[in-house]
């Protein structure tokens, strides 16, 4: 993955729906783990397909990276690949900071 | 402000599980002056869409429980939900999900990430269609009933309101029966005004429209009560068919029965013209059967439903030939009419060679007991 550019810019009408998104985002970090746990690889790929597309929309473009890579690593039933993209991702919400435009 | 926008009647049903993905693709729409639900399962989404039908239905493709395409596919096969157009959101190159949005009846579709110019100008695009082919069909709507009341307003003329609707309920069979020509056994019956002339002479004009007008509405509501259909008045005279447009069950008798109530409800209007002008008037009837053709005839500028044939000839002569109150009638309709009429009251005239026909036909006279006023003729 190329390097991870820690601030979104984010169409300013979207301001409104911004703290329950990134709420929603924590809550998936949750979700992702108590997946990888459980070895519930068909949750991971539903929660990353899902990543994929909400991430872009809302113009966090690293989100739709991670869930990707979750979804295809979720595929490969590859752990250790997920484990290190919901890493990743959870210091991608720790960091980010928003601009709205 | 309570003014609905036409924009904002323009209802969109968003169809996703992911929250916050609903509430972007909404919040698009409602930027755009649209109106967004927002539902998260396919169950829930078939349901409003039954019972509160959108304009459009935007329909994210992969739902845990019911898959988007099941619902797109449930929805387009539903005759009251297929023409909703559906937008099914799929992922970036999913090329199957197209193909397989195709198979399940989809209008377009969408990639995730959606990109919002995207959004619009595909809602948009789908919404001038949905808008064209709700104008078009309420204007086929239109032009249906408009067409309808003019044929009612046409066959009104001919037939009464109860056949009138029963030609336009039955339409697509009895169009045919209006638009082309065909033959059938038809029931001629004239009638005519005998002694108006002489009336005309000595009485004011209004006053002979008046009477005319009198005369013809009891001959016509005779003929609706019997379902027959009025083809022609002119002058003092009238022709009504039976059997015609639709088949009758005995349309003989109706004819003879038709007759027989045109008699006796004019007597008294008779026997009151005789009183007040001095003038005794009586109608003569004839009827008579047998293969006519039926159709529309004349030029583009006068078009009339006529019955052409022998019998409408003959029933004609036969009028002609019969005093005030008689009811000539020709064989045919005499071996159709024998056993419901009584014997005292027909009596055969023998072989008459009518104007116009080279073999004699058997003719038969029907006397209708008037009880008193106007009997005399």
């Amino acid at each position: 993955m190329a390097e991870i550019d820690y601030t979104a810019v984010v169409a300013k009408d979207l301001e409104d729906l911004i703290p329950v998104f990134i709420k929603n985002r924590n809550k998936e970090i949750d979700l992702l783990r108590t997946a990888i746990g459980a070895g519930d690889y068909e949750q991971l790929k539903q929660i990353g397909h899902r990543m994929k597309g909400v991430g872009n929309s809302y113009g966090f473009a690293p989100i739709s990276d991670f869930g990707k890579g979750i979804e295809d690593s979720a595929k490969k039933s590859d752990k250790a690949a997920v484990g290190g993209w919901i890493d990743a991702y959870a210091d991608y919400l720790s960091k980010v900071q928003i601009r709205y435009e | 402000m309570s003014v609905m926008t036409e924009a904002q009647a323009y209802r969109v049903l968003v169809v996703d599980d992911d929250p916050d993905m609903g509430a972007y693709l909404a919040l698009l729409l409602k930027k755009e002056g649209m109106q967004a639900d927002i539902v998260d399962n396919g169950d829930a989404a078939t349901m409003r869409v039954m019972t509160d039908p959108p304009d459009l239905v935007l329909l994210d493709v992969m739902m845990p429980g019911v898959s988007g395409f099941e619902i797109c596919q449930r929805l387009k096969s539903e005759e009251s939900t297929a023409l909703i157009p559906i937008v099914l959101i799929t992922g970036l190159d999913d090329s199957q999900s197209r193909v397989r949005g195709i198979e399940a009846g989809a209008d377009d579709f969408l990639s995730k990430p959606v990109k919002r110019e995207e959004l619009v100008a595909r809602v948009k695009t789908l919404r001038r269609l949905h808008d064209t082919r709700k104008e078009l069909e309420s204007r086929r709507l239109a032009a249906e009933v408009e067409r309808k009341e003019a044929i009612r307003k046409t066959f009104s003329r001919y037939v009464s309101p109860r056949l009138a609707d029963r030609i336009i309920g039955d339409m697509g069979k009895s169009d045919d029966l209006f638009a082309k020509a065909h033959r059938a056994n038809v029931v001629a019956l004239f009638a005519d005004l005998r002694g108006f002339t002489r009336l005309t002479d000595s009485t004011e004009v209004g006053r002979v429209v008046e009477m005319l007008n009198e005369y013809f509405t009891i001959l016509s509501e005779a003929a609706y009560r019997h379902e027959a259909t009025i083809f022609n008045m002119a002058g003092d005279a009238l022709l009504v068919g039976f059997n015609v447009p639709f088949p009758q069950e005995n349309p003989a008798a109706l004819a003879y029965q038709c007759a027989r109530e045109m008699l006796t409800q004019f007597a008294p209007v008779a026997a009151r013209w005789e009183k007040e002008q001095g003038i005794a008037t009586g109608v003569g009837i004839g009827i008579c059967m047998g293969e006519t053709v039926i159709g529309n005839v004349g030029s583009p500028h006068y078009m009339s439903y006529t019955i052409i044939g022998n019998a409408v000839n003959s029933a004609a002569r036969l009028m002609q030939l019969a005093q005030p109150y008689e009811v000539l009638i020709c064989d045919r309709v005499y071996g159709e009419i024998k056993n419901v009429v009584p014997a005292a009251q027909m009596e055969s005239r023998g072989d008459v060679t009518l104007r116009g026909r080279a073999d004699p036909i058997k003719v038969y006279c029907v006397t209708v007991p008037l009880g008193g006023e106007g009997s005399g003729g």
